[in-house]
């Protein structure tokens, strides 16, 4: 109910598409651009500019918005948090409503929105990635990335292994964690009374069963990897190796033009 | 305590879009069949678990067995249909939040939710959360422990996670027991036992029944709920199967087959032999009166001189 039964953010969608076909190195690299362009959008002009950019990037990937925007889910409330700090602190303008400390103002409404706008669509960029590559593609892409590093000593494979696991064992943790929580509200557990008054033995009743499975499989993990003679990344190969397509130059291009479209429409007056 | 279910449906979907859709369940109704995404968990169930009873729930994996048990404390509410205890509606949360305390819900693996610090603080959990005076839960946990084997003062102030995986479970056992229950609702709970705990634990569990303590038994293992359940639910799909004494749910072995389950072999044994022409009285046999009544059918030569020969092929 409460905890472990939501989808997670940024689960994996599958579809057959040019986005999906991407290889993921450039797709990782490219989505940095599309947040970069995103941030760069300094008016209202050039974020509806972003935003359009944005959804013809999802309609390439045949992702259904309102999908993606449910799979944002507990994020969505970090954008009203963001906004509704904005709306408290930005003074200026016309003054609406005042109240003790309280004062909404006309200058903080047109940047709680901006800022809003603005937070939401650098969300649908970054799972536009993560929905369109598996983990394991992820985590491949990024440890290549990191590999001219590796001569300086960043353990890169290490990091990239780190990484994949992390991402692969978060649904799992989800479920278990559902699991406990039931566990102990059977057990008279009430973690809608005072979160207050006893919060300390709520969390640990929570999270020491869970860290405990934690360590338990991290433990066969890893009992598993070396039976099956992991050995690190030293001379290892990939059953699928990384290919750039004609279709990451296509991405590529798609991303550069939303990067310069966005920051001249900067430059057109309101 | 009389716990019903009144045709409870239950989706995993519906659940996270329930507040949202609550004016709209008579729509709902309709989605059956004309929804092919609609997946449910349980369809149309309906039960009363007796006071008193032994109530065996059988079903292949993913039958929604454990969906099903949920349900008994409030701990999911159905998406369709009610679930009452002595008449009052689970879905009221004070309801829910007392029932809890009269029903006691051990899930599969409770090792896996052991948390305290000591063995002792873990098993008084759940009666410190019930509000009880710190004598009245000192004689709880004593008792609890001692039930299931084990000496407070011996291990109450070790840490769980030092004992052994047998050990461990009895430890969340006792957590579930302190809270003397009146029903005790088990999710698989000899699953993953070697087979001297097993019949440890299947012993203590009937031993708790034979007591006036009300038993819900899930379990993959048919021998064992032919030993202990005084009725058997065998769910298939989410929906009621059947639902009846363990003689009356064995006796059609082919339709048991169909949904993925075997009788238990002196059972599915005994109807081979009366197919053969064996004389064979009982409804429901385990090893010891299946060789008595073979002993005797053989010992009167009672009208079955082949019967032998077919029943040691069949064997
Ligand atoms: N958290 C969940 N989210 C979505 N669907 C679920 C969830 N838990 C169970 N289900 C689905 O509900 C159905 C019933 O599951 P349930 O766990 O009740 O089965 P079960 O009979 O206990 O199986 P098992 O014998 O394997 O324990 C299954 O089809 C399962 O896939
Ligand atoms: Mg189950």
């Amino acid at each position: 109910m409460a905890v472990g039964d939501r989808a997670i953010i940024g689960q994996y969608w599958p579809e057959d598409s040019l986005v999906h076909a991407m290889d993921p190195r450039a797709k990782f690299l490219l989505s940095l651009v599309l947040m970069a362009a995103v941030f760069c959008a300094a008016t209202p002009v050039a974020l509806a500019v972003a935003a359009l950019f944005i959804v013809g990037f999802y309609g390439a990937a045949r992702i259904p918005l309102l999908q993606a925007v449910g799979a944002l889910g507990p994020l969505i409330i970090l954008v009203l948090v963001t906004a509704l700090l904005n709306v408290l602190f930005v003074q200026g303008g016309q003054v609406y409503f005042e109240w003790g400390i309280i004062c909404i103002s006309e200058k903080g409404i047109q940047s709680a929105v901006f800022i809003g706008c603005r937070l939401f669509l650098l969300l649908l960029g970054m799972s536009l990635l993560t929905l369109t590559t598996t983990t394991l593609d992820i985590t491949a892409a990024f440890e290549r990335l990191l590999a001219p590093t590796a001569r300086l000593g960043v353990p890169a494979h290490e990091l990239g292994m780190i990484l994949g696991i992390a991402l692969r064992f978060l649904p799992q943790f989800m479920t278990e964690l559902g699991v406990i929580y039931r566990a102990q509200v059977s057990r008279g557990a009430r973690f809608d009374a005072n979160p207050f008054k006893g919060g300390m033995r709520m969390l640990t009743a929570l999270m020491v069963p869970l860290f405990a499975s934690a360590f338990r499989h991290a433990e066969t993990l890893s009992a598993a990897m070396e039976a099956r003679c992991y050995h690190g990344g030293d001379g290892r190969t990939r059953l699928d190796p990384l290919r750039l397509t004609w279709r990451d130059g296509a991405g590529t291009a798609a991303v550069l033009v939303m990067l310069a479209t966005v920051i001249a429409a900067n430059f057109i007056p309101v | 305590m009389r716990l019903a279910f009144e045709q409870v449906s239950y989706s995993y979907a519906g659940a996270a879009s329930r507040k949202k859709k609550a004016g709209k369940k008579e729509k709902r109704q309709a989605d059956w069949g004309n929804a092919p995404g609609e997946v449910w968990a349980l369809r149309n169930v309906s039960l009363t678990v007796e006071p008193g009873e032994f109530l065996g729930v059988a079903g292949h994996t993913g039958s929604g067995k454990s969906t099903l048990i949920q349900h008994m404390n409030g701990l999911v509410h159905p998406t369709e249909g009610r679930v009452t205890a002595d008449g009052a509606d689970l879905v009221d949360k004070d309801v829910a939040v007392s029932v809890r305390q009269r029903v006691g819900l051990v899930f599969q693996y409770p090792e896996n939710q052991l948390f305290a610090n000591t063995v002792y603080d873990d098993v008084a959990y759940g009666p410190r959360n019930m509000k009880l005076p710190e004598d009245e839960v000192d004689r709880r946990v004593r008792e609890a422990l001692l039930l299931v084997g084990l000496d407070a003062d011996e291990i109450g102030e070790r840490s769980p996670f030092d004992l052994s995986g047998g050990q461990q479970r009895r430890v969340a056992f006792a957590g579930v027991l302190a809270m003397e229950p009146e029903v005790l609702v088990l999710d698989e709970p000899v699953a993953g036992l070697d087979p001297l705990s097993r019949a440890d634990f299947l012993a203590l569990i009937a031993s708790f029944h034979a007591s006036g303590m009300t038993v819900v038994m899930v379990s993959h293992s048919m021998e064992d709920l032919a030993a202990l359940a005084d009725r058997i639910l065998v769910l298939s799909e989410g929906r009621v199967f059947a639902l009846g004494t363990p003689a009356e749910v064995f006796a059609d072995a082919a339709a048991l087959k169909a949904v993925g389950l075997a009788a238990p072999a002196p059972q599915t044994f005994a109807s081979a032999l009366r197919e053969a022409g064996f004389p064979l009285p009982r409804a429901l046999y385990d090893e010891a009166t299946l060789a008595a009544d073979i002993a005797a059918a053989l010992g009167c030569g009672d009208g079955a001189a082949s019967a032998p020969d077919g029943g040691g092929g069949r064997g």
